[in-house]
Formats: structure tokens, C-alpha cells, sequence
């Protein structure tokens, strides 16, 4: 069976800029879908030619097995929550739930049954007969999401759905949003420049860059064996060495990276090649004295920060080379190591993720 | 009552309130006159010659119609020492105390005047010392020679109000344009004199019966306005209107400039028309007298009063002016009427309240349409 | 939140709106004051031209003050009933054309790239830096039999014979539209720019075709500019009558000459001013009633927003 939604060869420019270059993509039915890229790489370029406000310049999308290429906006069954909720400020709620309904030509008990359905689902019942401007930014937030449900679309797009929110109110309608999206099984696209919002979101994550998908993964996937370098630093904090492949032994590979480093083989890496190698902050260990594990490098704090939870270093070792980690502020028999104190810095053999380029 | 310039509504009104604080400004350390003329009304020499001959210094403010200039005059504290108003809005202003009479015996060259055309002009406002006539004209006809040659031949009765008040030629003109000065006492006075009636009536009834004419003829009129058909009829836009005669030779004046093939004149109709009179006046609160008595006496002395007539193409009230107005004005039977139409001219009366209104109302119907 | 506040901070709020308030009753009410008073009293030869309405003779305490001026109106009604219609239906007209002509325009504008906007906003306001009876007389320039447009058509043989374009209401409406344009065009565009894109982009999006995106979003929307744009063209285009005088015939009797012909020619103060009152009454009550009612709504929502700020902690929705 064909993908639900078949993004084949797309392309769109502006001028001299190519916003969407050539992009592939399938997304299933049902799914959370996310596409995450920073500001100017093309994601909403995207999002606005599923939806229908551009037009593409060559490729195609084809939604349920539907080429789009002829189907004007108002037609394709597909809706979009703006980033702003672009809530119609003229009308009540319920109005503006309704909009949609009244343009299909529904009959007025249906819409009511379905309007006040809509608000039972984003627990704004009672609500009806505000106005946009009198309610909260996590209201207005809803009201966009019965709105962009109310004609039942087999697609929802949502443009960055959380940024206009403030952090704590962020963090529980994340969850929210997914129980709804389960709830009725819409397939939703979700356009973010939130790593952690779109980690927290997605099924799927896809990170663009520069018009193009970069990489397409599970969130776990991209987090802990991100394909590039580009990905690696994007999703999360890392640190990077530079280095060319030794030896290799025992499904390990010996790296001289300024320092010597031990690293699970992945496979595909042969000796005498430059590899990057990328090393999360929460998996390197610090202690005071030479630990057990395959790597361990002697180090001097150089920076420390609390955060509360955790507190964030960045430590210098041998040769001038520079590692951040992040050390959980437990209870324990160690007292925190401190500002300009020696020590050694380990990580185990498997937390090393080896990139080509 | 001049050249009315197309301005005249609305600038007229801005620029004199302008003006009124201009006026009240001036300091009177030094010897200063405030003057509130016509536009266009004066030689362009004038005021700087009499300040070279005076020391009085001038400041010199123009108006484009007569109920301007009254509007101001019944507001009081207008700031002015010498203005020139049209006789029966003397007549008027003097009544309700707006201005003070005339000493004669302060103004020498008094003895210049044209004591036939002043003694006409005292005559419309009952007393001899009112005002000091400046120059005076007629409202009459002018049309296109060839336009109306065209569409009338020989039947055309250039020399009556017919040609205009008489649907039976008006009709033939509509389609070149006939256009009336919206001055309901420079026209009702006259449709009254075509219909065989005295001009100088102050009975109602005579002037209901006028607005009767009026709107007969009104389905062919191109419109009523009081400036606009001086370019009009210059450009050949209309080809027949009733205007003042100075505003006709103007129009004559500029077609025959712009060489656009048409020949304007003006005649004063057989029937008779209004004579009207612009004074030099003094209001009653003026300030500064004595330089207003040595202005007027400036200008009503026979040189002056002739570079003034040579100026703007009005008749000069001042006998001893004609020795140095130019023969070509003197012999113009549009400017100086000849014996003959001498006899059919009147001046029209000053009217009270009652009629006012009434003539007020016929004129309104009459340019309403109602 | 007590501490020292000088006398400036705590009081200056109320000058801020003592300034305008005090403006307004110097230079609008008190004139209008004038011209009440003046409507209930008689005319005389005097200065100024009327009675005094009230003050203190001889015998004390004396009022002139009666009700003939408007009893005059009543009974002539016809004759400033036709003038009215016709300032009335000059005024609608001109406001629906105005409205028709600037409401793309205004569009246009508000959608053009942001460098190009203050420059198409200085072209729109660029006739008002030029006196109107200029303009005015431009266009008869353009109209006339022998003006520019029919000796253009004529030399291209395009007509045999000039167009009548002036004294038509082709040429009043002309004269109106050229005055009046940039008064509606500029509180439609002051609306339009507001108008968020994406409204127009969520409207499509939940199956509304052009029409009714335009007729349920933009029209709504840009309503406020609509009303604001005709009543500044209504209002004073009732009073006009130099533009009527200029490019129409002698059936275009306004009601704001009758009145200037009262006041100026029949030296009728008090009619001229019961005549104003009775203008003002006619025309300004009603618009100044509905604004009232509109401002009210408006502020009955702004408590109810207000309110629900209280309410609503952040984060606690």
C-alpha cells in the first residue's frame, strides 16, 4: 500500500533562494509527524504547499493517493493551526469553530452537536460565546485546535503549535496534543525549531536544512546515533573531536584524537580514516581519580555552572582539547568537583558516535 | 463690485480672517492705514507713491465680495481705517452703525468728484456725506459675436435682456452655454426693467413675477455662478452671460490675448440696467482718521484717480481725472454709457428686511430648482 | 508601589487630558454655544447683526430669546428641503464612490512591498498639499468643451463633436471623488494593514472560496475603516456646495450654500444659525448616538478582558 502522504522530488524557489530543494518524503497514516529545522531551512515552505497556499515549481505531493497538484486550498482535506492561531477576532468561539462547518454547508444542529464536541475535546466547554481577545494564550491555543479539527481533515498541520506559550503551560499541553492526536487517530505534521518540543511530539522527526531532509528518524535515533554532524549538534549539547582511525580489535576501534580513544566499531570505518567523533555531556563521568572505564583522560575544570538539577562543565584535557559534560547533582560520598580542579574525565566505548564527515 | 475672482468664497474668507489679524497687529506708534480694497482694484504704484508722499505706512488687504466684506464690517473691530463697499451695502452698513460719515471739509480734492455720478450715488443712500465714489459700473450682456451670429442670424436681440431672458432665444444658446451672475440685486432689479417694470420697485410682488422669468429660462442655463464665466466665455465653454462690465471686458480682454478665434462684447441692454457705485468709506471704529481722511483725499486727486482708471478699466467717480484717462476708456460705451443709455440706467434701492428675505427666497428657488 | 511620587506623576495624566479637553470647549463648544444662542434671537441692523440674547438693562434681567427663526424654517420647509436632499444624496453618492474607488486602492497599498507603501501613501496625499479650488479648477481644465480631454479625443478622431462632460453630475462626482479619495482611502488602509495575512490564509484553509473570505474576514474586519472613511467623507461633503457650484448646473442648489446665502446675502444671522442647529441635530445625533452605543460595546468587552487577566494566572489555563 501506497504512503498516506508522498512527497516526491519537491522543489520551490523564491527568486534565487531555493527554499525546498528537491525533498522526498513519506509520512503514514495516523502518524505525529515532525519536522524540525531551524528558521529559514524550508520547513514552512513545506508545510504551505501541503496545505496549498504555494504552489510547487516541480515534484509532487499526493495525500491518500490524491495528486494535489490541482486542488486549491479550500478543497484539499487537509487543515493548519497557525503559529499566531490566526483566530477570526470577530467572532465568538464558537463561530469560529464553526467556520469551517459553515463553509461546507452543514446543517446548524450538526454544528452545533460538532462545536460543542470540539470543546468537550479541548476542555473549553462554556467557553462559546467569548471572544478571542478574552481569553488566555493557552485558550486561544485550543480554540485553533478544535477550529483546525472541525472538518474532521486527514491531515493537520501545525505551525510551531506551542512557541507563542509560556514554558510551564508548554510543557503540559505537549502531552495534550499528543493525547488528542491518539485520541482520533489525525495524521499530524508538526513544524517546530524546538528539538525538545519536537522529541516530545513526534513519532518521527525529520530535521531540515537548507531546503533539504537531512536525516528522518525516531527520536532516539537521531539523538543517539545522529547521522552528520550537522544533526548531532542540533539535537542536544555534544562535544566533538577530531580524529583518524588507528587500530581495531575486539569490535573496537582505537582512535587518536589528540588523545587516545577507544570506540564501539559501528562497522564501515577502516584504519587511516578521519572520523568525528561526537560524545554527550551526560555521558562522561567525572571523578577525582582514574575510574574503571575504557576511556579516561586527566582533565582540569576550566567552567562550571549549577542548573539545579544538574550541573554543566567544560573541562580542558591533553593537546588542547575541550569536552563539555553535565554531572547529575546527587547525593553522594564526592563532594562536586570545583573550579580549576584536576581530575579525569571517562566515558564508556559505546557513548561514542562516530560521524564520516 | 469687480472683477470677482474665482477664489472668492472660500479663499475670500480665509484670507480676510487672516488679514483682520494681520490688521490688528500693526502697532500704532508710527503712523500707519489700514485699507481694505477690492482685488485688482488699484494701479500697482498707488500705495507706494503715497507712502514716498506721506511717511503713513500702508497695510493693504483685499476682499472679493461685498457680503465678505459686510460679514466683517457687522462682526466689528475689524481693524480697518478706509475699506470700499458697494453703495447699497453702505447704505446698509451705515444704518446698523458700521460706519461713520464722511467729513467733506477734511478732504480737499472732495471738489474733483463728478458731482452728476456722485449725486446718483448719494442719492441711493439718502444722505450726501455717506462715501466718496471710487469708480462705478453697469451689469449687462456679453456674448460671442460669431456663436450667437451662428445659431440666432439676424434675429439675435444683442441689445436687450431678451437674448437671455427670452426662452425662446435662450433655448437656441443652451447647447453653447448661457450662464447668470448669482447677485439676486444685480439681476432681479433688471429681469423687473425687461418685463416693461420700474428697477428702483421694492413691491414683492414685482420681484415673485422676476423669479417667474427666471425659471423659465432656467432648463437652458448652464449653470448660475458669479466668476466662473469670465474664463468661460473667454475659451468659448459658454457663449452668453449676464455680467458685471468690467468682468466682460476682462473675458474680451483675455480672449483677444489668447487669440482663440473668439471676439467677446458687452452691451447694456435697451430696457435699462442697475448702476452701481463702490465708495471709499471709513468704519466706524477706524482708528487711525486722520490717515484715512489723507488717503482718500490721495486718491480722489485727478492724477491719481486716472492711473487708477487706466489701471483696471473701471469709469472713474472724479471729473478732473478724465484729462489723463486714456481717450480709448473714455470713448468706450461699455465703460462710459452714451447719453442714450444714460436714460434707461437706475440705481437700485437700498431694500429693508421684509424684502430682503423675499428676495432671498425668490432667488433661492430660482437657483434650487424649486 | 507607595513611594514618592512627585505632584507631576500624579497629576499628570489628568493634563494630558485636560489639554484636549479644554481645546475642545474653547474653539468647538463655545462656538457652538454662540451659534444656539444666536438661533433664538432676532436679526437687526446693528452690530453685531442680531439682538443680544440675554443681559442687563435698565430694568434688570431682559431675554430676547424666542423660537421665530426655526418657526421660519417650518413654515418655508420646502424651500431648504430641496437644498438638504440634495446635499444629502451629494454626500451618499460621494461616499459610495469614494468607497468603491478606494477600497481596492487602500488594498493594494496595504499589500504592496513595505518600501513602495510610504511612498504610494505620499501619492495619495499628495493633492491635499495643493489648495482643492486648484484641483478643482484642473479638472475643469480637463472637462470643458474645450478643455484638454475633448480636444484630445477630437484631434484623434475619436468624437465629432465635444463631449458635455462639465455642469453634469459626471463632473461634480468627479470634483468629489478627487477631494474626498484620500480621506477614505487612509482609515481603510490604517485597517487593512492590521489585517493579519494569515486570517485571510485560515479562512482558505477551512474551505472559504474568495467571496467568502472576503465577505465573512475582510469586510468584517476592515469595517471599522469603512465607517470611519465614510463619515469623514459624508460629513463634510453634506456642507459642500463650492465643488457643486464649480462643476454643476444651476440645479445644484446645496444646503450649504442656502446657508452661506443666509448668512452672507440676507445678513441672516440667527436663521443661518437656527439652520445650522437644526443641520447638526439632523445629522450629527444620530452618528455621534451610534459611535456612542459602538464605543460602549467596546468598553464592555474591555472589562470582560480585563476581568479575565485576573482571573487567569499565567499558567494556570
Amino acid at each position: 500500500m501506497a504512503p498516506f502522504i508522498r512527497i516526491e522530488n519537491v522543489t520551490r524557489r523564491f527568486g534565487d533562494v531555493v527554499a525546498v530543494d528537491d525533498l522526498s518524503l513519506d509520512i503514514e497514516k495516523a502518524e505525529l509527524f515532525c519536522l524540525l529545522g531551524a528558521s529559514g531551512c524550508g520547513k514552512t515552505t513545506l508545510l504551505r504547499m501541503l496545505a496549498g497556499f504555494e504552489t510547487v515549481d516541480s515534484g509532487r505531493i499526493e495525500i491518500d493517493g490524491i495528486d494535489m497538484a490541482s486542488v486549491p486550498a479550500a478543497a484539499r482535506p487537509v487543515n493548519i493551526m497557525f503559529q499566531n492561531y490566526a483566530l477570526f477576532p470577530h467572532m465568538s468561539v464558537a463561530n469560529n469553530i464553526a467556520y469551517g462547518l459553515r463553509r461546507a454547508r452543514m446543517a446548524e444542529s450538526e454544528i452545533r452537536t460538532r462545536v460543542e464536541e470540539l470543546l468537550r475535546l479541548v476542555r473549553l466547554t462554556g467557553m462559546d460565546d467569548r471572544r478571542p481577545h478574552q481569553l488566555s494564550g493557552g485558550q486561544r491555543q485550543r480554540v485553533a485546535l478544535a477550529r483546525a479539527l472541525a472538518r474532521r481533515p486527514k491531515l493537520l498541520l501545525l505551525d510551531e503549535p506551542l512557541a507563542a506559550l509560556d514554558k510551564k503551560l508548554r510543557e503540559d499541553t505537549q502531552f495534550e496534543l499528543v493525547d488528542i492526536q491518539e485520541k482520533l487517530e489525525t495524521t499530524f505534521i508538526v513544524v517546530t525549531h524546538d528539538q525538545e518540543e519536537a522529541m516530545t511530539l513526534a513519532s518521527r522527526i525529520g530535521v531540515m536544512d537548507a531546503g533539504k531532509l537531512v536525516q528522518v528518524d525516531s527520536p532516539r535515533q537521531l539523538y543517539d546515533r545522529p547521522g552528520n554532524r550537522f544533526i548531532a549538534d542540533f539535537l542536544g549539547s555534544v562535544s566533538f573531536l577530531d580524529g583518524i582511525v588507528t587500530g581495531a580489535k575486539d569490535g573496537l576501534l582505537e582512535i587518536d584524537a589528540k588523545i587516545p580513544v577507544l570506540a564501539l566499531d559501528p562497522g564501515g570505518f577502516s584504519v587511516g580514516q578521519p572520523v568525528s567523533l561526537a560524545i554527550r555531556p551526560e555521558k562522561i563521568n567525572l571523578s577525582r581519580s582514574r575510574g574503571k572505564a575504557a576511556n579516561n583522560i586527566p582533565i582540569s575544570i576550566v567552567d562550571m555552572a549549577f542548573t539545579g538539577v544538574a550541573s554543566n562543565y567544560r573541562v580542558s584535557g591533553p593537546n588542547g582539547i575541550m569536552l563539555k559534560t553535565t554531572q547529575p547533582n546527587q547525593r553522594g560520598e564526592d563532594a562536586p568537583m570545583e573550579w580549576e580542579e584536576q581530575g579525569f574525565a571517562s566515558f564508556d566505548p559505546a557513548d561514542v558516535v562516530l560521524l564520516q564527515d | 463690485m469687480k472683477f470677482v475672482k474665482s477664489k472668492q468664497i472660500v479663499v475670500g474668507l480665509a484670507a480676510s480672517a487672516l488679514a483682520t489679524g494681520l490688521a490688528t497687529v500693526t502697532a500704532s506708534a508710527e503712523e500707519v492705514l489700514n485699507v481694505y480694497n477690492w482685488s485688482d482694484y488699484i494701479a500697482e504704484d498707488t500705495i507706494a507713491n503715497f507712502e514716498a508722499e506721506t511717511g503713513i505706512k500702508v497695510t493693504y488687504d483685499m476682499y472679493d465680495s461685498n457680503e465678505v466684506l459686510e460679514a466683517k464690517m457687522l462682526a466689528g473691530s475689524s481693524g480697518y481705517d478706509v475699506v470700499v463697499p458697494t453703495g447699497d451695502f453702505l447704505a446698509r452698513g451705515r444704518e446698523a452703525g458700521a460706519y461713520q460719515d464722511l467729513d467733506l471739509s477734511r478732504i480737499a480734492n472732495y471738489a474733483n468728484q463728478d458731482m452728476g455720478v456722485q449725486g446718483f450715488a448719494n442719492q441711493q443712500i439718502g444722505i450726501d456725506n455717506a462715501g466718496a465714489v471710487y469708480m462705478w459700473g453697469t451689469t449687462g450682456v456679453a456674448y460671442n459675436v460669431d456663436m450667437i451670429a451662428e445659431r440666432l442670424g439676424d434675429d439675435a436681440p444683442t441689445d436687450s435682456w431678451a437674448l437671455i431672458l427670452d426662452p425662446k432665444y435662450a433655448s437656441k444658446l443652451a447647447d453653447c452655454g448661457v450662464a447668470i451672475l448669482d447677485a439676486p440685486t444685480d439681476v432681479l432689479p433688471n429681469v423687473i426693467a425687461y418685463q416693461g417694470g420700474d428697477g428702483t420697485s421694492m413691491n414683492g410682488k414685482d420681484f415673485e413675477s422676476a423669479g417667474d422669468v427666471l425659471n423659465a429660462v432656467r432648463p437652458h442655463l448652464r449653470y448660475v455662478h458669479s466668476s466662473q464665466s469670465i474664463n468661460d466665455i473667454a475659451n468659448g465653454d459658454i457663449c452668453a452671460a449676464i455680467m458685471w462690465s468690467g468682468d466682460a471686458f476682462q473675458a474680451a480682454y483675455r480672449a483677444e490675448e489668447a487669440e482663440n478665434g473668439h471676439t467677446i462684447e458687452y452691451y447694456i441692454p435697451k430696457e435699462g440696467t442697475n448702476l452701481w457705485f463702490d465708495h471709499f468709506a471709513i468704519p466706524a471704529d477706524a482708528k487711525n482718521l486722520d490717515n484715512a481722511y489723507t488717503f482718500i483725499n490721495y486718491m480722489l486727486r485727478g492724477d491719481v484717480a486716472a492711473a487708477n482708471v487706466n489701471y483696471v478699466w473701471y469709469a472713474s467717480g472724479n471729473e478732473a481725472a478724465k484729462s489723463d484717462i486714456d481717450p480709448e476708456i473714455l470713448e468706450h460705451p461699455g465703460i462710459y454709457p452714451t447719453a442714450e443709455a444714460q436714460k434707461n440706467l437706475f440705481v437700485v434701492p437700498v431694500y429693508d428686511a421684509r424684502l430682503d428675505r423675499t428676495v432671498t427666497r425668490v432667488w433661492s428657488r430660482f437657483s434650487s430648482g424649486s | 508601589m507607595m513611594g514618592q511620587t512627585t505632584w507631576l506623576q500624579r497629576n499628570g495624566r489628568r493634563i494630558v487630558v485636560a489639554l484636549p479637553l479644554i481645546w475642545l470647549i474653547v474653539f468647538f463648544f463655545l462656538p457652538l454655544i454662540e451659534v444656539a444662542q444666536t438661533s433664538f434671537t432676532m436679526p437687526r441692523r446693528g452690530i453685531p447683526p442680531f439682538e443680544p440674547l440675554w443681559g442687563f438693562g435698565k430694568d434688570g434681567f431682559f431675554t430676547n430669546f424666542n423660537l421665530e427663526n426655526y418657526a421660519l424654517l417650518l413654515e418655508y420647509w420646502q424651500d431648504y428641503l430641496g437644498p438638504a436632499g440634495n446635499s444629502i444624496r451629494l454626500a451618499l453618492f460621494s461616499t459610495i464612490i469614494c468607497l468603491v474607488f478606494a477600497y481596492p486602492m487602500a488594498w493594494w497599498i496595504a499589500r504592496s512591498d513595505p518600501r513602495q507603501r510610504a511612498m504610494l501613501l505620499v501619492l495619495v496625499m499628495l493633492p491635499f498639499w495643493t489648495s482643492s479650488l486648484l484641483r478643482i479648477y484642473a479638472l475643469i481644465g480637463l472637462l470643458n468643451p474645450n478643455g484638454f480631454i475633448n480636444t484630445m479625443l477630437l484631434f484623434l478622431g475619436v468624437i465629432d463633436a465635444p463631449l458635455r462632460m462639465m455642469q453634469t453630475d459626471f463632473s461634480i462626482y468627479m470634483g468629489m471623488l478627487l477631494t474626498y479619495l484620500p480621506l477614505m482611502i487612509l482609515p481603510l488602509y490604517a485597517t487593512m494593514i492590521r489585517l493579519d495575512d494569515d486570517l485571510l490564509d485560515a479562512a482558505a484553509d477551512l474551505g472559504a472560496g474568495r467571496v467568502a473570505v472576503f465577505r465573512t474576514v475582510v469586510l468584517p474586519l476592515t469595517m471599522p475603516g469603512i465607517i470611519a472613511g465614510s463619515l469623514l467623507v459624508f460629513i463634510p461633503a453634506v456642507g459642500e456646495f463650492v465643488i457643486p457650484a464649480l462643476l454643476g448646473g444651476p440645479d445644484q442648489m446645496m444646503i450649504g450654500k442656502v446657508l452661506w446665502t443666509e448668512f452672507f446675502r440676507s445678513r441672516d444671522w440667527p436663521v443661518a444659525s437656527a439652520l445650522a442647529v437644526l443641520l447638526l441635530i439632523i445629522l450629527a445625533v444620530p452618528i455621534i448616538y451610534a459611535r456612542y452605543q459602538d464605543g460602549r460595546t467596546t468598553a464592555l468587552d474591555q472589562q470582560y478582558d480585563e476581568a479575565q487577566q485576573n482571573d487567569i494566572k499565567p499558567g494556570a489555563a
